[in-house]
């Protein structure tokens, strides 16, 4: 390729977005006569050499004193020369609202004395009014024990992930005081599938007994201290947008509860045989909402599992189950998975943290615990 | 691409499009086989990263502001840069980032490579030889309700290893608090679950406790596992001691104090012995010798010689004894060779750089 046929330092060019085969790109015309004759068929690396696109933030940090602008990665991607245009084809798609940087060289750049010709570019942001908000903490109770061990907090559409540190806080109600280290660091973030539930895990190193962080630090929460779980706006749902509003729920704090959940302290109320009322059963504490949708089940005489729709309580404090098919004659059980837990960890089948010379606190069990019980004859 | 995928097929690697929906831990399997947990797509995948570069004489990988460089390389802010784990091809010694890009809808999972020239490239994850495992085996269906309810327990995983034809994986759910080290056999075979062990571990002697294991290293040619957990203690257990179904339990050797978090463990050789290093999010980063902690007894007495002043820590006068080492910010480690280790470090500015070490300065 002759010197004579390239572009100077092209000082006209113009950026626009386009899609190239139906991928969002960078178009960049407005070439001078000849145009783009000295680019039609230079390979790619010759364009590579000659032209780069960067992030405005990576171009103006490589630009700082003590930098070299050419040591700063371009965005990965190709340029291509169709026709009377040249266009960029990103690796990774562009993002909403952050500015590009083009640098043009009139020569190769590892051709000595060469300024090249920079031009910007802004990609439109998105700007739609936020919709998302919390729809609903838990515990849904108002006094938690002191050794709590989870909060969940259910958002009314799926959210982005990364932002919970910085938008989570628990103050004390009476003085307003932030509480600090109450959570696990959010590293990484704990949501369901949908992306619609996060998990807050309260600092367990400070609930156990026994560990140097609960012996210096003690608890987390404070007993007979109530306390607000604040969610700032901040956060953001899945398309980036913040909170409608934020949230915030007040708990007052009770003593530490230390036992294995007791379902043979439970109360049923039996249905009649072969009616198809629900059966109810009261805890005796409240126990955790994730682990109360999945961890109890009735089985039939035969062992199998009884069809059904379940749901648990107000304050997560009762359970009920509504059978598909008339309650048969026979013995019944109420299966309580070895997984459920109560707010403070605690499951049917070991204390969340078990002090062995104690003698209440038996070794850990290996079988679901089960619940029997009869129908009411009709 | 296709030849190596070929001999990747007795691994169970066909070629196509993974569908992974977020990159998180990293580890190397076998003939470079790259392991890759996926946590919004509940599922692990091996994929063959395509790197053939040729095994011999590495280079140490220095890379200074990695997360702008990323940045600039995916064309988007730092902010935007989430770098979530690190490991080191076996036989090229390219350091591999898995690297989220944006979040939410807009989230794009990389596989960033960083050659020792520094150059940043990544691995295309279309039409790449790849096998894929669920973290979990599917939820039981005795249970009619489980059919049709909308499954909102999942499992994050936090490290993975690869021990033995094993896929060793640490996870947190984000419903029951539980210990469940996962094992699952590679090639995958679709069983995740019959390995699966629940670990305990009892703090001075006194409290027996379950918690999720954060991050974890095997030693001693895959003997031994030196566990860091959610609640702070370093907990080591012996590989042949697992036994499918019951209740496993650990050595509690050292805890590290309070407000702080165990990020990630590394093994190397120094002279003729092995080392450990502990790196924390508040305390300064830890060497332990392998054989102090055959010789430690558990703890049975509170440590309360560690100050809780991450600025001002004490060497601890029980527990396995440990040496502070003057690396800052460590926040993820591979061992790159034998002779170095490799650190990902983030200044007090919160810029990240890459570096490597020579094993006879650790």
């Amino acid at each position: 390729m002759s010197q004579g046929s390239r572009e100077q330092p092209p000082a006209g060019l113009t950026l626009a977005w386009c899609d190239y085969n139906d991928r969002p790109a960078l178009k960049i015309g407005g070439w001078a006569n000849p145009g783009l004759v000295g680019l039609e068929g230079p390979d790619a690396g010759e364009l590579s050499r000659r032209f780069a696109l960067l992030t405005t933030e990576a171009l103006e940090s490589g630009l700082a004193p003590g930098r070299d602008v050419n040591s700063v990665p371009p965005v990965a991607g190709r340029f291509q020369a169709v026709g009377d245009a040249l266009y960029f084809i990103p690796r990774f798609p562009f993002v909403a609202g952050a500015s590009y940087s083009l640098v043009a060289y009139a020569e190769p750049v590892d051709e000595a004395g060469n300024t090249p010709a920079i031009f910007h570019i802004r990609r439109p942001a998105d700007e739609a009014e936020p919709t998302a908000f919390v729809a609903a903490i838990y515990p849904d109770v108002a006094t938690v024990p002191v050794n709590l061990l989870k909060f969940y907090v259910q958002f009314s559409e799926p959210m982005s992930e990364g932002r919970a540190e910085r938008a989570i806080r628990v103050c004390r109600d009476d003085t307003g005081e932030p509480l600090e280290g109450v959570f696990v660091p959010m590293d990484p973030e704990l949501w369901d599938p949908t992306r619609q539930r996060m998990t807050l895990l309260l600092d367990p190193a400070r609930i156990k007994h026994g560990l140097v962080p609960n012996m210096e630090a003690g608890y987390p929460l404070i007993e007979d201290v109530p306390f607000r779980l604040f969610i700032d706006p901040a956060l953001r749902d899945a398309r980036g947008r913040p909170l409608r509003a934020g949230a915030e729920r007040r708990y007052e704090v009770g003593p530490e509860v230390r036992e294995r959940i007791d379902p043979s302290q439970w109360r049923l109320t039996v249905p009649a045989l072969g009616s198809l009322d629900s059966l109810l059963v009261e805890f005796e504490r409240p126990l955790d909402y994730a682990l109360l949708q999945r961890c109890i089940r009735v089985n039939g005489p035969l062992g199998q599992v009884v069809p059904g729709h379940s749901q648990s309580g107000r304050g997560e404090g009762s359970w009920s189950f509504t059978p598909t098919e008339p309650w048969a004659e026979g013995p019944h059980q109420l299966v309580v998975h070895r997984q459920l837990e109560d707010l403070a960890g605690n499951s049917p089948v070991r204390v969340f943290d078990r002090d062995m010379m104690e003698p209440d606190n038996g070794p850990p069990l290996t079988d679901n615990v089960v619940v029997d019980f009869r129908c009411k004859s009709a | 691409m296709v030849d190596q995928a070929t001999t990747l097929e007795h691994l169970g690697l066909a070629v196509g499009s993974p569908d992974i929906k977020s990159v998180g831990p990293l580890a190397f399997g076998p003939e470079g086989v790259l392991f890759v947990g996926d946590n919004v797509g509940a599922a692990i995948f091996a994929i063959d990263v395509g790197d053939s570069a040729a095994s011999g004489a590495s280079a140490a990988i220095d890379l200074d502001n990695l997360d702008g460089s990323l940045a600039a390389y995916l064309g988007c802010a730092r902010e935007d840069v989430e770098i979530r784990d690190l490991a080191v091809h076996p036989h090229s010694r390219n350091a591999y980032l898995s690297v989220m890009r944006g979040s939410g809808d807009a989230a794009v999972p990389v596989i960033a490579r960083i050659d020792s020239t520094g150059a940043i490239s990544d691995v295309d994850l279309e039409g790449i030889a790849f096998s894929k495992s669920d973290i979990e085996d599917a939820a039981d269906e005795d249970d009619p309700r489980e059919v049709t309810r909308v499954k909102l327990r999942t499992v994050t995983v936090t490290d993975m290893s690869f021990v033995d034809g094993l896929l060793v994986v640490a996870g947190t759910s984000n419903e029951e608090f539980s210990s469940t080290l996962r094992r699952i056999p590679f090639p995958f075979t679709g069983d995740t679950d019959s390995n699966s062990l629940e670990i305990f571990h009892v703090s001075h002697g006194r409290y027996e406790t379950a918690a999720p294991i954060r991050a974890f290293v095997p030693y001693q040619g895959n003997n031994s596992i030196l566990a860091s957990y959610t609640c702070t203690p370093v907990v080591q257990f012996t590989v042949s001691d697992f036994a499918p179904g019951e209740l496993a339990h650990g050595k509690t050797v050292a805890e590290l104090g309070a407000h702080n978090r165990p990020l990630d463990l590394v093994s190397y050789e120094q002279g003729d012995e092995e080392y450990l290093l502990v790196a924390n999010d508040r305390h300064p980063l830890i060497k332990i010798a392998c054989v102090d902690i055959d010789r430690q007894g558990p703890l049975t007495v509170p440590d309360d010689s560690l100050d809780s002043s991450p600025a001002d820590p004490v060497t601890p006068g029980v527990g396995v004894p440990r040496q502070l080492l003057p690396h800052t910010g460590v926040r993820r480690m591979a061992n790159l060779d034998g002779d170095n280790v490799l650190m990902l470090q983030q200044d007090p500015e919160g810029n990240v750089h890459l570096h490597t070490y020579g094993v006879g300065d650790l």
